[in-house]
């Protein structure tokens, strides 16, 4: 038995997993309730705002604040962990624990296609989330770094 | 289980000397290697032998995993205390009534104002015929069962793009693509095409299969008829007297079909999961959870939050918080740890066990899986157009409509599922929504289904499991590289810590998942009680 306090360790065991999770990814397995006749429209715009609104705002909240039950989703509102642009981006390309993968090469499927965002969508809304909601950040993520962050991911 | 007779007891004392001199983990291995710690199965019911004199274990989390495994271990004579996080046992088996206030992530808080014995079950809702564990716990608990209706072929298949929008019974769909198969591949045997794999004796056999299967006329084709309008129904059914003449049905083109998109649901009910029969609680799901906590009463600890998770070579320590009473850290110890917190909570809860076990929890992510439940004036689904319980599936965002499977004919008001969103990204758009835009959405696209919406709805109620405080998911959302790596990982021991749920099964959000989840679980646990208690 590891006698190591758990959490110390969290965020490295956290990242290691997903890294090497995400070089075996396959599609996940066809479970009886799945797809049939739905029709799925994956988000189309790029805007920062708009994709903030659809897809994390179920978690992070209105206000970015985030929300504490059993556990917790952290705020990404006044969050010093935005300092880095490249750790948001590979939080969203590869999920974190119940937080799903967004990146096309790590979403999994289930019930329909899985929740893909581009890499421009992904960078789009880096920039929105970190100039909004009480940050400040100057520095801005582009597409092509997004790209570059996923390429590093074995 | 121990065998008493022969030459047991000195087995026992041979093994207890080697507990004493190598330990309980040496011990274990011994009696696994000489059969007496086989592997645990579903047994109805479950008995495990009497637990060692003064054995404890705690049980993290009263849903239907903690539940289980609470009452079996209480039975067998462990002294068991279970921390809930809600002011109520069940977990995810949860049934939300007229009267019913929930409050979401995000702090919004819905009244369900349902009228008197109607419910919506925001969770698990229906039984499968072999799910032995679920059937057996409600049997002798003495939660009544009644058949949940799964296929309904009166209830509709329905996609915006196709018959002009138009809903189409599952009935008439199922019908024609059998019978326009049936009569390609009648088409290709007689005309030889199929000889090389099918031989002339059995070709005459296929033929006649296929007319039965297809329900085609004498030349092999399926037509407006009476074969069928049997199969698909009829414009005009038949009747007595002399308004008695049936009028057949025109079957829809092979083209127009395929191009519907339709046929893709035809398989739910031929699913080992969806077979009929199916079962529902009388009165809700949460009955389960309900029954399982009159029997275990004051073992549950309720408002219980856990904070952290602590163990050593001697027993595990569970810090929590009275989130009812806000007050401060209390523990409480065990020799031994049952922990069926979500992984996607217990991720974030301080606990002390090695890397294979914490890499595995923080590999699942969770389904965002939701559902809304509407009630409305009067149950014109069964009054307009005779749908009797079953699912309409269509391809709008809500993905299905769930009609109830019980109190049929009556004259009051009805609720239905008015979306069951399982695809990731629906159910993120509609998890991201008040509770509120949840279910004026539902209601906008269920009136493109059934027009009667619009006139007829009155409230509802919406819960996106992303959302809610004690599950914060819907489920472990596994996969196959995922389970190679850290499966067996999870449900290994740590210490003296096991997990249990849905998230440790090969039975994803079904709650026979949790039940043998648990059960393996606590067999194990027996057996490394009684072979740490025969070494002390």
């Amino acid at each position: 038995m590891n006698e190591q306090p758990r959490h110390a360790n969290l965020l490295c065991i956290a990242f290691g997993a997903c890294l090497l999770m995400s070089a075996m990814l396959i599609e996940a397995p066809a479970l009886a309730n799945t797809a049939g006749i739905l029709d799925t429209t994956p988000l189309a715009t790029v805007d920062g705002r708009q994709i903030y609104e659809h897809v994390c705002r179920g978690c992070h909240m209105p206000d970015a604040g985030g929300a504490v039950g059993a556990g917790r989703y952290p705020a990404l509102a006044k969050d010093p962990t935005l300092v880095s642009r490249q750790f948001m981006a590979l939080t969203i390309l590869m999920g974190r624990r119940n937080m799903p993968a967004f990146g096309a090469r790590h979403a999994i499927a289930f019930g329909g296609p899985p929740a893909v965002l581009s890499e421009a969508q992904i960078a789009s809304v880096i920039n929105y989330v970190r100039s909004h909601f009480g940050n400040h950040y100057k520095d801005q993520i582009t597409a092509a770094e997004v790209g570059a962050l996923d390429r590093s991911i074995p | 289980m121990m065998d008493e007779s022969g030459t047991s007891i000195s087995r026992r004392r041979l093994l207890s000397m080697i507990g004493r001199a190598a330990g309980s983990t040496a011990m274990y291995q011994a009696m696994h290697s000489l059969g007496f710690a086989a592997e645990s199965s579903f047994r109805d019911p479950v008995q495990l032998s009497a637990a060692p004199k003064g054995a404890s274990v705690l049980v993290l989390g009263a849903g239907i995993a903690g539940l289980v495994a609470a009452y079996e271990l209480r039975n067998a004579g462990y002294r068991v205390q279970v921390l809930e996080y809600n002011a109520r046992a069940g977990g995810r088996n949860w049934t939300l009534r007229g009267g019913d206030r929930y409050t979401e992530l995000g702090g919004e808080t819905q009244e369900c104002r349902f009228d008197p014995g109607l419910y919506i079950n925001p969770g698990p809702w229906r039984l499968p015929y072999h799910h032995r564990g679920m059937l057996s716990y409600c049997k002798r608990l003495g939660v009544a069962l009644e058949p949940f209706m799964q296929i309904n072929y009166n209830a509709y298949l329905h996609s915006h793009k196709a018959f002009g929008g138009k809903p189409q019974r599952l009935r008439t769909v199922k019908a024609d693509y059998q019978g326009h198969v049936a009569e390609l591949l009648s088409k290709a045997t007689r005309s030889q095409a199929l000889d090389a794999d099918v031989t002339a004796e059995d070709r005459e056999i296929l033929l006649d299969s296929l007319r039965m299967w297809g329900a085609l006329d004498q030349n092999y084709r399926f037509a407006k008829g009476s074969d069928s309008s049997e199969r698909r129904g009829f414009d005009r059914d038949p009747g007595g007297g002399l308004s008695a003449r049936p009028a057949f049905s025109e079957p829809v083109s092979l083209s127009d079909l395929l191009h519907s998109g339709l046929w893709a649901a035809l398989q739910f009910g031929d699913a080992y999961d969806f077979q009929t029969t199916m079962f529902q609680p009388v009165g809700g799901m949460g009955q389960v959870g309900q029954a399982f906590a009159r029997e275990l009463g004051p073992l549950i600890r309720f408002n219980a939050k856990i904070v952290e998770i602590r163990q050593d070579d001697k027993g595990v320590v569970a810090a929590f918080e009275d989130v009812a009473a806000g007050s401060s850290r209390q523990t409480l110890r065990a020799d031994w740890c049952v922990c069926t917190i979500p992984l996607s909570i217990l991720g974030q809860i301080p606990m002390n066990v090695g890397a294979p076990m914490a890499q595995a929890i923080a590999a699942v992510p969770y389904c965002t899986g939701l559902k809304v439940g509407l009630q409305f004036k009067r149950r014109f689904w069964e009054e307009d157009e005779q749908i009797y319980g079953g699912v309409t599936y269509t391809d709008l965002p809500i993905g299905q409509i769930s009609y109830p499977s019980s109190r049929y004919f009556d004259s009051g008001k009805g609720v239905l599922l008015g979306a069951y969103i399982w695809d990731m990204i629906n159910s993120m758009d509609f998890s991201s929504m008040s509770p509120a835009d949840r279910v004026s959405k539902a209601v906008e696209y269920g009136s493109q289904i059934h027009p009667q919406y619009r006139q007829e709805f009155e409230h509802g109620v919406a819960v996106a499991w992303h959302r809610a405080p004690f599950a914060m998911g819907c489920f472990g959302l596994w996969t196959d590289a995922t389970r190679a790596q850290h499966y067996d990982n999870l449900c290994a021991f740590d210490g003296r810590i096991v997990l249990a749920g849905e998230h440790a099964s090969y039975l994803p959000a079904w709650q026979e998942g949790a039940v043998t989840s648990a059960l393996d679980a606590i067999g194990r646990l027996h057996q490394r009680a009684l072979a740490a208690g025969a070494a002390a």
